[in-house]
């Protein structure tokens, strides 16, 4: 079963962030990678560049279509990347979230894949 | 023979062996109501020998009956059940005893994946069998917030793939924390619903009857145990908790004619069992709190020394408010009202707690205690407008007028 993890940092803490700091959570991220490839439950995941880089399409009640310079949702905390596995159930995906690195306030929401 | 009697008696079992069997909660609700609907009708005249295997046999059947008829639902399962049995696999299937499926079932309903609320109700709607209208009035919500708060829960079991196992031992904690937290929470809500209504008897005896189940299924664990005499030893009390006039009588002078016996010797014997074990967890400091309570049955006395150093105890492994103000309740009986003022005040800060009834109706005791007389009026009053249940108003009008120094009327 696949399972959608979404991490969620407040964007702050990365932007005042040292070159250490950044190459820690990094290595750490790679490392996970590693682990869930090697287990074979790895289909993908990438880290996003920040929300000062997004633009959000917006469609309105009529249809109609505009663009809005930002995210979606002006939160705290800012979806800052993802990974998407391959595992037999939900507990297996909670205890891969658990292990993501995040920084104090992140937060990992685990959305199950919709099956066709 | 009463027919429903052998039903119920039967359900959680049948129930569990067909959840486990069809990794489907609502089909193993619909097959073990069309079974029972079929044994209310034939059981009369044809009465089974062993009730339990009968409607496992006819649920079985008419489980599978539906499987085959929503391929579509199956195909949609991830967590796909074993392949269709032949028609001979079928009769061994249901020669075979009922396979005991409750504790993957409660550790399913319980999944902290679930919110603690909805663990609550689904527990006590699959496992126990109360409906969803008796549930609404439980958890004081509306029949269709009910129904909905069960139905997203069942959802989230099957679309989020909640597995149908007792967890491995290294999540067993955190997992097991989950379900004696959800007991607790569906016991609170018995306890609350008996002080308001009155007729809550046969929903505390459900969650009563859980409990002991889960301490048959998990016999070793301190917790489970302890947990279970605490809900026992609660109980025991409730012919005590109202007064004539259906006002509420604090813990303390409550007539210990009225305690129940037999809820107090089967908690006692539930607490023992689990005094051997090493750990120490809350529950076991909570059940020892409420023994201790108890103990006034014989000695004549709260032993409010004791009492205190295990709120002392608690506190650390379970902070909270509901902890800290009882906690500084027992160090005012055991150490002094000003002691007890002072654990009060302590706390206050945490998130506006003068606003919160249980504080404030603790700070008018106190304050009384300590010989306060004007600061305990102006505790009461705050908390009269706090909107107390009618039985806490009651009380507390009552111990207004009493340092008013006339009569309630």
């Amino acid at each position: 079963m696949q399972y959608m993890l979404l991490i969620y940092e407040p964007e702050e803490h990365y932007a005042n962030a040292s070159e250490a700091f950044l190459t820690e959570i990094v290595g750490k991220h790679m490392a996970l990678s590693a682990e869930l490839r090697e287990a074979g439950q790895l289909v993908s995941g990438d880290g996003l560049q920040g929300v000062e880089t997004a633009t959000t399409v917006v469609t309105d009640a009529s249809g109609a279509q505009s663009l809005h310079d930002g995210p979606f949702a002006e939160t705290k905390e800012q979806l800052g990347g993802y990974y998407l596995i391959d595992v037999p159930d939900l507990d297996a995906a909670l205890a891969w979230a658990r292990r993501m690195p995040v920084v104090p306030g992140g937060k990992v929401e685990v959305r199950p894949v919709m099956i066709y | 023979m009463d027919v429903g009697a052998l039903i119920s008696q039967s359900r959680s079992r049948v129930v569990a062996a067909l959840a486990a069997r069809f990794r489907d909660l609502d089909l193993a609700e619909d097959a073990f109501s069309d079974a029972a609907l079929t044994a209310l009708a034939v059981w009369p005249a044809d009465p089974p020998r062993d009730p339990a295997a009968w409607l496992w046999r006819a649920a079985l059947r008419r489980g599978l009956d539906a499987v085959r008829r929503s391929k579509v639902r199956t195909d949609a399962v991830h967590d796909i059940p074993p392949p269709e049995p032949t028609p001979e696999d079928l009769a061994m299937l249901a020669d075979a005893p009922i396979p005991d499926e409750r504790l993957r079932l409660i550790f399913v309903c319980c999944h902290p994946a679930l919110a603690p609320e909805a663990r609550a109700a689904l527990t006590l709607k699959v496992v126990c069998g109360l409906s969803t209208e008796r549930l609404a009035r439980a958890f004081l919500v509306g029949e269709p917030a009910m129904l909905q708060r069960i139905t997203r829960a069942k959802k989230k079991i099957a679309a989020a793939g909640v597995p149908f196992e007792v967890p491995a031992r290294a999540a067993r904690p955190e997992r097991l924390g989950a379900v004696l937290a959800t007991l607790e929470i569906a016991y609170a809500q018995a306890y609350e619903d008996a002080a308001l209504a009155g007729d809550a008897a046969d929903f505390a005896a459900e969650v009563l009857r859980l409990s002991g189940l889960l301490a048959e299924l998990l016999p070793d664990d301190p917790e489970v145990l302890a947990l279970a005499a605490l809900v026992r030893f609660a109980e025991a009390r409730r012919p005590a908790r109202l007064d004539d006039l259906g006002a509420m009588v604090p813990l303390g002078e409550q007539d210990v004619a009225q305690w129940t016996e037999r809820l107090i010797g089967e908690g006692a014997r539930l607490l023992d069992r689990a005094a051997g074990e090493k750990s120490t967890g809350p529950y076991r400091i909570l059940a020892a709190i409420h023994g201790a309570h108890l103990a006034r049955r014989e000695s004549g006395a709260t032993p409010w020394p004791t009492i205190a150093a295990l709120y002392d105890a608690l506190i650390l492994l379970r902070p909270g408010p509901v902890t800290a103000v009882n906690r500084a309740v027992a160090v005012g009986m055991a150490r002094g009202a000003e002691a007890g003022l002072a654990a009060l005040e302590a706390i206050r800060t945490d998130r506006d707690l003068g606003a919160w009834l249980p504080w404030q109706a603790a700070r008018a005791g106190l304050c009384e205690q300590a010989g306060r007389p004007a600061k305990a009026l102006a505790a009461l009053d705050a908390a009269l407008a706090l909107e107390p249940a009618p039985a806490e108003r009651l009380y507390l009008v009552r111990r207004r007028a009493m340092l008013r120094g006339r009569p309630a009327g």
